[in-house]
This record gives C-alpha cells, sequence and structure tokens, in this order.
C-alpha cells in the first residue's frame, strides 16, 4: 500500500510534469536532428514512435570520428506520451478542487491529453497513397507510399481478375504460404526488402540465382540486396524469389520484383487448367469510384520559373450513387470525398500527369476539438490572471 | 539641464529621421533618379529599375553600394545604369565578391592581394579565367547538398557572371558599333525588305538573297536577346494584360515582325543608350521624359508604385529605426545609473519614435506586396522586432523603469541586423511559392508562431536584464526585481499563448492542405520545442521548482530554443520548410548559443557573488 501510494505521489507530481516535458524537448531535438541521416520517416519510427531511440553522434560533425562512439539513449514517443497523460489525468484528482479559478487548467490539460491520443490514433490509423492519373485518363485505384504486396492473379474469368496479395511484411516473416483460393503453395527462397537488379553477363562474376522459370531466366536477372531506406523521396523496391508448388510438384523458382513493372510482359504459368499471373508490386487499393483527370496546369510568375499554383481539374464518377461531378483540387484546396482527403502533391515534368495524394485518417477531426479546448483554456486562465494584475496595479 | 538634455536627445532622434527623407545625391551628370524610377518586371514582380539594381549589386558584391577605382562610393542604380547604357565601362567596376580561398587560387590571386580589394573584382579582372571557370562548374558535385565551400562558391561565381552577363543585355544588345536607335531603323526596314523574301524562298520562288539575309540576321539577334535579357521593360500595349504581358527587348523586338515598327518604348530605351554612351545629357533629359510620358499613359494607376518603392529604399526605415534603438537603449541603461525619471521618459519617447518608423517600413512593405507582414526569413525578424517592441511598450507603460525600452532597444536593434544580413539572398519582397500563396494562413499561422518567438525572446531579453544588473550592479533594488520578475511572468505566459496557437493553426493549414495534422518537419517540430519550453518553465514557477533566479536562467534558455526553432531547423535542409539554408549563420548560431549558455551559467552564481541584495532569494 505504501508502495502504490508513494508511486501515486511520483505519477502526480509537477517533478514528474516539468521531467516529462523535458525530455519530450530532448526527443524532438534529437529526433529533429537525425532527420538529416535517416529522413523524417525514419526519424518518426526511430524516435517517435518507439519506447527508447538512441542517437548516434554524427561522423560528420566535428570531431566525428572520435565521438561516434556515442549512443545517447532517449526515453521514445511511445514512453513519453502514455506517462504524460497519466501524469496530467491524476494530477486533477490529486490537487485540483473544482473551481472557475481553475477551469481554464483542467480545459488545457484535457485538451493535451487529448491531442496526444489523437497523436496515437493517428500513428496506427492513418494511410497515406498515391494516386497517378493521366490528362485524359482516369484511375480507380490508389498505390500506396510505402507498402508492396505479392500478387497472384487469376486470369482465368476474363471478366474478373481474382486477386490474392500477400503483403511483403508477411514474405520477411513466414517461409511458405497456402491460400484456399489458389491450387498451389508458394514457399519464400530469399526475400529482399530493398534491392536492385543487375543483368548476368556471359562469364560474369555474379551468384546465379534459384530461378528457374519467367523473366529472371529469360533476361538473366540477379536480386541483389540493398540498405533499407526511410529517407525522404526514396523507396525501398523488393524482389522475392518463390517457388510455387502445385499438387503435381514444382511450377518453378520465380523472381518477382517492383523492378519488373507493367511495360515488361506479365509473369504468366497454367496450374489446374487456370491462367495465373505473378508480380510483386505497389501496394494496390481499389476506390469504389474512379477519378478521371480533365486537366492539369502548372502556372508560374510571369518571367521566372517560381510555380504560383498547381491543379488538377478532376471528374468524380462513384457508380453506386450515380454521382458525376467536377472538381478542383489545387494547393491549400484539397478535396475530400468518401473519408479520403486528395491534395495536389506531383506532376509529371512535361505537365500531362498529376499526382493526388490520398489521406485516409478517421481520427482528424480530435485534433480541431482538442486545440480549441487549449487555447481556450490558456485564454481564459491567461486572461483570468492579466485582470486580476491590472485590478492590482490600479489599486 | 535634465530637461534640456532630454529634448536634445529627441531632436536628435528626429533629425535622425528627417535625415533620411533627403532626396539621394548622386555624382552622374546624368539624371539618375529618373532612370532609378523607371519601372521593371524582375522575379515576377513589378519594381523600380532601383530595386533590381540593389539586388543585383547585393547578389554580386554583398553590398547596396560599390566603390571606384578612384574610392568614391556610388549607389546601385548607378553601376546598373553604367552596365544596362554601357557595359564596357562597367566591365572595370570591382563588383564580384570572391572569398573562398580556393577559388581565388583559381583564378591566380593572392589572399593578401584580394584582402586589399576587399575580395571584389571586376569583370575585366576575371575575364582571362572565364573558361576555366565555367569548366569548374561543370564539375562541381551534382548534389547540392553535398557540395563543399569550394564549389558552392565556384557555383556562386558562375551564376553571378550569368547574371551580370543578363543584365548587361537587358536594355539593349552591347555587342554591334553603330547607334541603338540607328540599328532599329536598319532592322525595321530589313523586316519590311526580308520579311517578303523569306515566304518568296519558301515558295520556291526567286528572292533577293540579301535582303533576306539581313532579315534573317536581326531575327537570330534578337531571339538570341530574347533569351538574354532579364528584365521585363517593355509594359503591354493592354494594360488589362497586365505581369504576363510585360516583355523583354528582345521579345518587344520580334513583334517588329508582325506589328512592322518598334515599341515607342522600346524606341526610347535605344535613344536613351545612345544619348548616355556620347555624354549628351540634354538628350537624354528629353528622351526621359518621353519614355516617362509614355510609360505612363501605357501603365496608368500602376505607375506610382514604383516611385513609392523608390522612396522606400532611400528612405532606409530599417536602417533609420535600427539606429534610434541603440539611442533608445543606451539612454534607457544611463537612467538606472542617473536621472532615472527623466531620461527613462526620454527613452519611452524615443522608443514610440524607432517604433514608429519601422512601422512605416512594415506596413510600406505590405502595401508593395499587397501581403501579409512575415512572407520569408528576413520580414519574420523585422516582425521578431516589431512585436517585441510593442511589448516591451506597454511594459515601460505600465512599470516605467526603463526596462521595457532598454529591451525593446536591444531586441529592435538585434533582429534588424539579423533582418540586415538575411536581406543577402536577394529581393526580400519576392513571390510566394504556390504551397504559401494564401493569404490566409500567412496572416493567421505565420504571425501568430512569429509572436510567439518575439515573446519568448523577450522573456529571455528582461531574464538577461534581470541577470547582468543584478550580477554586476547594485542597481537592482526589490521593486525593480519583482517588476522584472512580473514581466518575464507574464511574458512567458503570453508566448505559450501565442506559440501554441501558432503551432496549431499550422497543424489545421497543414491538415487543410495535405491531410496530415502534424507530420513531424523540423520546423513544425521546432515550434512545438518552444511551446514545450514555455509549459516547463511555467511549470517550474507553479511547482515551485525553480526560484526568481533559475526562471530567470530558464528564460534565457528559451531564446536558445526559439533560435533553433527560428534558424537551426532550416539548416538542416530537411522538410517542407527548408527554405533558407545559410552557411555562415551556423557560425553565429553557434556563437549565440554559447554567449547565452555563458549568461546562464553566470546566473547560477551562488546568491553571495550578486552584487544587487535584492536579487538573493
Amino acid at each position: 500500500m505504501k508502495v502504490i501510494r508513494s508511486l501515486l505521489k511520483i505519477l502526480t507530481s509537477v517533478q514528474l510534469t516539468v521531467a516529462l516535458l523535458a525530455l519530450s524537448l530532448a526527443l524532438i531535438f534529437f529526433g529533429t536532428l537525425d532527420q538529416v541521416y535517416i529522413g523524417i520517416r525514419g526519424a518518426q519510427k526511430e524516435y517517435f514512435e518507439s519506447f527508447l531511440a538512441f542517437w548516434q553522434y554524427p561522423q560528420q560533425w566535428w570531431l566525428g570520428r572520435s565521438l561516434s562512439w556515442l549512443h545517447l539513449p532517449v526515453p521514445g514517443g511511445y514512453l513519453i506520451g502514455p506517462l504524460l497523460i497519466v501524469n496530467l489525468t491524476l494530477a486533477h484528482f490529486r490537487y485540483f478542487r473544482p473551481s472557475w479559478k481553475k477551469a481554464g487548467i483542467a480545459m488545457i490539460h484535457a485538451g493535451v491529453v487529448l491531442l496526444l491520443i489523437s497523436q496515437l490514433m493517428t500513428n496506427i490509423l492513418q494511410e497515406e497513397s498515391a494516386l497517378w492519373i493521366e490528362e485524359g485518363g482516369s484511375a480507380n485505384y490508389m498505390e500506396s507510399y510505402y507498402q508492396n504486396e505479392l500478387v497472384i492473379i487469376d486470369k482465368s474469368n476474363p471478366a474478373h481478375d481474382g486477386v490474392v496479395s500477400i503483403p511483403t511484411k508477411l514474405l520477411e516473416r513466414q517461409q511458405s504460404f497456402q491460400h484456399p483460393k489458389l491450387p498451389f503453395r508458394i514457399r519464400v527462397e530469399s526475400y529482399f526488402p530493398n534491392s536492385a537488379l543487375l543483368q548476368q553477363t556471359e562469364g560474369g562474376a555474379l551468384p546465379s540465382s534459384a530461378t528457374n522459370k519467367g523473366l529472371a531466366v529469360e533476361m538473366k536477372l540477379v536480386p541483389e540486396e540493398r540498405p533499407e531506406t526511410t529517407k525522404q523521396n526514396e523507396k525501398n523496391a523488393p524482389s522475392a524469389i518463390v517457388e510455387l508448388i502445385g499438387t503435381d510438384g514444382s511450377l518453378g523458382v520465380w523472381l518477382a520484383s517492383v523492378w519488373l513493372g507493367d511495360e515488361l510482359p506479365a509473369q504468366t504459368f497454367q496450374d489446374s487448367g487456370r491462367i495465373f499471373e505473378i508480380a510483386l508490386r505497389v501496394k494496390r487499393e481499389y476506390l469504389p469510384f474512379s477519378v478521371e483527370l480533365i486537366d492539369f496546369t502548372h502556372d508560374r510568375y510571369p518571367g521566372t520559373e517560381i510555380p504560383k499554383n498547381f491543379s488538377s481539374k478532376v471528374t468524380l464518377k462513384n457508380p453506386d450513387t450515380g454521382e458525376d461531378r467536377q472538381a478542383l483540387i489545387y494547393m491549400n484546396h484539397p478535396l475530400r470525398y468518401a473519408g479520403l482527403t486528395f491534395f495536389q502533391a506531383s506532376f509529371t515534368p512535361d505537365d500531362k500527369a498529376s499526382m493526388l495524394q490520398v489521406v485516409r485518417n478517421p481520427g482528424w477531426l480530435i485534433p480541431y476539438i482538442s486545440c480549441t479546448l487549449v487555447s481556450i483554456g490558456l485564454l481564459f486562465q491567461f486572461g483570468y490572471h492579466l485582470i486580476r494584475f491590472s485590478r492590482g496595479r490600479k489599486s | 539641464m535634465k530637461k534640456n538634455v532630454s529634448v536634445v536627445l529627441i531632436i536628435l532622434g528626429v533629425l535622425i529621421v528627417f535625415g533620411g527623407l533627403r532626396p539621394a545625391k548622386y555624382k552622374s551628370e546624368f539624371n539618375v533618379k529618373e532612370f532609378a524610377t523607371l519601372p521593371t518586371l524582375e522575379g515576377g514582380r513589378l519594381k523600380p529599375l532601383d530595386s533590381a539594381a540593389r539586388n543585383s549589386l547585393l547578389l554580386l558584391s554583398r553590398k547596396q553600394t560599390y566603390r571606384t577605382a578612384e574610392g568614391n562610393k556610388k549607389s546601385a542604380i548607378e553601376w546598373f545604369m553604367e552596365l544596362t547604357l554601357n557595359p564596357r565601362e562597367a566591365d572595370s567596376r570591382s563588383v564580384f565578391y570572391i572569398s573562398n580561398p580556393e577559388v581565388l587560387g583559381l583564378i591566380g590571386v593572392e589572399m593578401k592581394e584580394a584582402k586589399e580589394g576587399h575580395f571584389l573584382f571586376s569583370f575585366d579582372d576575371l575575364r582571362p579565367q572565364l573558361n576555366e571557370i565555367q569548366r569548374q562548374g561543370q564539375l562541381v558535385n551534382e548534389e547540392a547538398q553535398l557540395r563543399t565551400a569550394y564549389e558552392r562558391s565556384i557555383i556562386n561565381l558562375l551564376n553571378g557572371l550569368n547574371a551580370y552577363y543578363r543584365l548587361a543585355h537587358s536594355i539593349h544588345s552591347p555587342d554591334l558599333t553603330s547607334k541603338v536607335e540607328h540599328e532599329f531603323h536598319v532592322y525595321q526596314t530589313a523586316v519590311e525588305e526580308g520579311g517578303g523574301e523569306l515566304e518568296k524562298q519558301q515558295a520556291g520562288q526567286e528572292h533577293d538573297k540579301a535582303a533576306l539575309d539581313r532579315y534573317l540576321f536581326f531575327v537570330s539577334r534578337y531571339r538570341d536577346l530574347s533569351e538574354t535579357a532579364s528584365l521585363k521593360i517593355i509594359p503591354p500595349l493592354d494594360p488589362e494584360e497586365g505581369p504576363p504581358g510585360w516583355e523583354n527587348v528582345g521579345e518587344s523586338l520580334l513583334r517588329v515582325i508582325k506589328s512592322g515598327h518598334p515599341d515607342p518604348i522600346a524606341l526610347d530605351y535605344a535613344r536613351l543608350v545612345d544619348a548616355y554612351q556620347s555624354g549628351d545629357t540634354g538628350t537624354f533629359d528629353t528622351v526621359m521624359s518621353s519614355l516617362k510620358t509614355d510609360l505612363k499613359k501605357r501603365q496608368g494607376d500602376h505607375y506610382s508604385y514604383g516611385k513609392f518603392e523608390y522612396f522606400l529604399s532611400q528612405f532606409e526605415p530599417f536602417y533609420l529605426s535600427s539606429i534610434l534603438y541603440v539611442i533608445v537603449f543606451l539612454v534607457a541603461a544611463i537612467s538606472w545609473l542617473c536621472w532615472p525619471r527623466t531620461l527613462s521618459q526620454t527613452a519611452y519617447r524615443l522608443l514610440w519614435l524607432a517604433f514608429s518608423v519601422q512601422t512605416f517600413g512594415l506596413l510600406a512593405r505590405m502595401l508593395i506586396q499587397g501581403r501579409p507582414p512575415v512572407t520569408n526569413l528576413y520580414s519574420s525578424a523585422v516582425f521578431v522586432g516589431i512585436v517585441a517592441v510593442l511589448l516591451s511598450l506597454f511594459l515601460e507603460r505600465i512599470y516605467k523603469n526603463g526596462i521595457g525600452s532598454a529591451v525593446a532597444g536591444l531586441i529592435g536593434f538585434s533582429t534588424l541586423i539579423i533582418a540586415h544580413n538575411l536581406s543577402r539572398s536577394g529581393d526580400t519582397m519576392e513571390m510566394m511559392r504556390a504551397v504559401l500563396d494564401s493569404n490566409f494562413w500567412l496572416a493567421t499561422h505565420v504571425i501568430t508562431v512569429t509572436m510567439g518567438y518575439s515573446a519568448t525572446y523577450l522573456a529571455g531579453a528582461l531574464a538577461i536584464i534581470y541577470i547582468v544588473r543584478g550580477l554586476f550592479t547594485k542597481g537592482l533594488d526589490k521593486t525593480t526585481a519583482r517588476g522584472l520578475e512580473g514581466m518575464v511572468y507574464g511574458i512567458i505566459c503570453f508566448a505559450l499563448l501565442f506559440s501554441f496557437v501558432g503551432t496549431v493553426l499550422g497543424g489545421i493549414w497543414a491538415d487543410q492542405s495535405w491531410g496530415r495534422f502534424w507530420g513531424w518537419d523540423p520546423k513544425e517540430n521546432g515550434a512545438l520545442m518552444i511551446v514545450l519550453w514555455n509549459a516547463l518553465v511555467l511549470h517550474c514557477r507553479w511547482g515551485k521548482l525553480a526560484g526568481p533566479r533559475g526562471i530567470m536562467c530558464l528564460a534565457i534558455f528559451g531564446n536558445i530554443i526559439t533560435s533553433w526553432s527560428w534558424f537551426g531547423t532550416n539548416m538542416l535542409g530537411v522538410g517542407l520548410h527548408a527554405y533558407g539554408f545559410m552557411d555562415s549563420a551556423t557560425f553565429w548560431l553557434l556563437i549565440f548559443v554559447v554567449s547565452q549558455m555563458a549568461l546562464i551559467g553566470a546566473g547560477l552564481l551562488p546568491a553571495r557573488y550578486w552584487r544587487s541584495p535584492a536579487t538573493a532569494r
């Protein structure tokens, strides 16, 4: 009981609040510094979405050679966040008695707790993908930024493709897959989260790979492992070598890779009288509606190359609801539709195709609520102090 | 006696302001002022030639003035006039700033020699090395972030040379010896005689080859010129067309093929060049007035904007107010030693003067740009100063002890010095890139965040005064110490409110524009750090974890956090806000951090070392 009481005392103490604030400052500072080397996404994973991070003294810095052994432990976001929530919540029960004087503080702390929860929700629930459309064309699927999938497509039915998708994350862990829709088993020979494809030349020094079917054999391609990247504007390009094992024995060892894109012939094979295609591609999500790009414009300030605006004029067609309407997506003005937010993100150098970034974040409204709470609380609290202060001076 | 000193000081302040209103004196025999106010479209914005000249010279030489070989100081527009009207003369002016020792080695100049010339070189100096500089430019690392200081310096020099060449071709193409007006008339005849020949040739008919060649010579000459000339100086015939309709001299001349005659404004400019080159000031003035009449007719209302901007550059409100801030600081500091009432009141009045002049400059910039006050790092520095001064004016009004004025003088002057150094990157009223092109968010998020910076600095500066006065002087009595504690507390509350609201508005902007509230971008993180720090200081006070001196030290550390957020995050070169990567700034930031740590160290000295007993708690 005594232990619990003293623990409770620590957890509700203002000392802990100050310590947590100081630690979160350190976390944000080192997490920002490391973005130079591991990118924003890397820092997010290592620092803000972890329990403990280690900041290494960069070799490029002054005395970097002799100091780069230094690994500074920094408590991560998943450690600080929950503790702060507990601290703020419990402190209210310990210190504060309901009164108008303290109403502002209660609001501020409630808002901060809500903000922390919403950030956690965002980390878990938010998905970002890209939607590329050419002028005059339309698209009904979006591609994930960072996730990839191994797909087996059943082509036997001319009206409808049957797609079996295996996220590449599973390829890392599992050796073998048996899907009820497929008459064969998939065995993962090797998997490279980031890779390059090299072409084997006559008498070349490249090691031979285990593949015996498909493009890898025809084009003499060998995958080579590359270090994984989390940097901005850089993507991982995974490759996998898999063996497909049917009831009558092996259907071949295949290379599947995001490098083998649509411009190359599909890798197809037959089994149990059905035609299949195997590919590793950027993870797709099909939409119940389509987006058609009517026009993409890229305005510059006269006489300069400084971009003034990017905009995509699109038509949204939803066969389920019968919707067929135009929308203009431009800087600071995204389109919100069906729980998704589409905003202008990129374009091809010839201005003929546009990329919309698509974000799904079910918790998007929470920060608005929590920030309003905190702002009103701050205004109330400081306003109260200010009025008292000026009254005090007058008298 | 006291009164007289006060009056003299205030008159001095007013005289300083009036000094700025004196019209500029140029040493040239030509009417430079009229030339300076001619309009041009450059960098996407209409401005007087004077601004284009200042920005160009600033980029080349890091200064807005230059010295002739005889040592006479001249203004940017005089150099610019020479460069655009008579480039051969201008080639001997030392305007290229080169300080990288390796680049100096490349062009064969010894360090000592370069130092004597203030690291400035003329185009004529560089001419023999042009090929080598160009070759070195091709060898630099393609990834800009990985370039060495030498490579960056080479690229800078190449960009400067390119800009110089393009400017020299902005009003006419200088490589023919004939008079420019004559050239245009010959061209007009060549179009009349040769245009038809081209059609004949294309139809396979018999044609006059000499006339055709003459025609083709001019067309290719002006096509080159249209690609080289960097200033657009010819307004569209229809003022409704606005900025996109402006043409440079080459583009305008190519239109002769259709219209049959040169644009009258282009012809005026040609005559201007001829008059300048032959030293004929009388003709120059006549041509200038006809050019101005033509421009006024065509531009209508927009015409006066250029004049206003010219006036603003001459007046230099930020320069004047920075001088006034120094005086304010000195007067307020002296008031702590003698005549506290008179001098602090004088400082307070002078502070109002400095504040008004700076505010005028800020409003004038807003009017010219049609934007909220903060659009880039430069204007953020100006704004940080203004807000801190405004808050200090309130503090001084309440406490009347000179502290508000002193701190305002300190911050006002420092932020204007920072702004001055940030202005080296060229036009400080540049156009806003696509994402930033939103007056609503510039007016809300950017303003509130900047006010947060400002207040955090103000708290830090007040804390510095507390520590310096308390530790080194006996003058910090109990009332003043309590007053300072109250000021720091109130300002930190203000800072927390504004930095929080500003950060949140940034999140909302991001959510509106990119569909995500928070992206861990360095600048966002920096703003959050300010919020967290101010919250930490306040909790330390409420929880009584730190006494008054401890709070002061924490407030000074706030200066470091704010500087990191304001500048440090930009130096990383990562993320959406990486718009101002700066080299030498890193050094100054480190110096600043060290100085603040030293002050904190002083503040942590045990009470027995403090000379003012009132701070001994």
